[in-house]
């Protein structure tokens, strides 16, 4: 997720939002890459849903993604699971 | 004998960073850097190079050019630069990472992620242009 194509990602997202969606999953076990682009839109949809009580919850966060999300210390801001069925059982 | 510099320049686009990549990946291979590396190279010259597509020479456009050779066996320097506004993004403050998610900025990880990711790196103003120079990877 990038430059180029993290905005996809959020208007995803806000699509869903407005759709009244109060949590979100996002399954990232097939990301390779995240740059602070793809941060900066995590963070903002994660923002909106706090705003209402909601989360941004990830799901198959490796590689090098997690570790840009733990360099950052984002990590600790958004619940994270293994598998979208682990998170799912939360809710 | 000093290892040859290769070099290209580009318009200083957001489309020009995947060839930028990939020119910078080739050099990174030949040097003896681990494939598992490139990711993390793709990562710092995006962060690097969307800044300068951005904001150099707004609202007008240029070039950038980015150049590397092979230090030792398994480091590369890189050098980035452009002939666009004075801008030393090491000197942009650093993000606040103990904020909780409310509070927390939207900005500024790039070049904090940047700053992690390579071994070292420095800023200079040389013949008007902005140069940006870094050894990957870190470590080793």
């Amino acid at each position: 997720m990038d430059a180029e194509n993290a905005h996809e990602f959020e208007e995803a997202c806000e699509h869903w939002i407005t759709e009244g969606a109060k949590h979100l999953i996002a399954d990232v076990d097939g990301l390779q890459y995240v740059s602070s682009m793809g941060l900066r839109c995590f963070l903002s949809v994660a923002q909106k849903l706090q705003s209402t009580s909601g989360s941004l919850i990830l799901c198959g966060l490796h590689g090098l993604p997690r570790q840009v999300f733990e360099m950052t210390r984002l990590i600790g801001l958004f619940p994270v699971f293994e598998t979208t069925q682990q998170a799912l059982a939360t809710l | 004998m000093d290892a040859p510099v290769k070099r290209l320049t580009l318009p200083a686009r957001p489309e020009s960073i995947a060839a930028f990549c990939e020119f910078v990946r080739a050099g990174a291979l030949a040097a003896g850097i681990a494939a598992s590396e490139l990711e993390k190279l793709d990562l710092v010259l995006e962060e690097i190079l969307i800044n300068v597509a951005r904001y150099a020479y707004v609202p007008d456009t240029g070039k950038a050019e980015v150049a590397y050779f092979a230090e030792k066996q398994g480091k590369l320097r890189v050098e980035i630069a452009d002939s666009g506004r004075f801008f030393n993004p090491l000197e942009v403050d650093p993000p606040d990472l103990s904020r909780g998610l409310a509070e927390r900025q939207i900005g500024g990880l790039g070049v904090f992620l940047v700053k992690n990711l390579v071994e070292s790196i420095a800023y200079s103003r040389k013949d008007y242009r902005n140069v940006l120079s870094f050894t990957f990877p870190s470590g080793g």
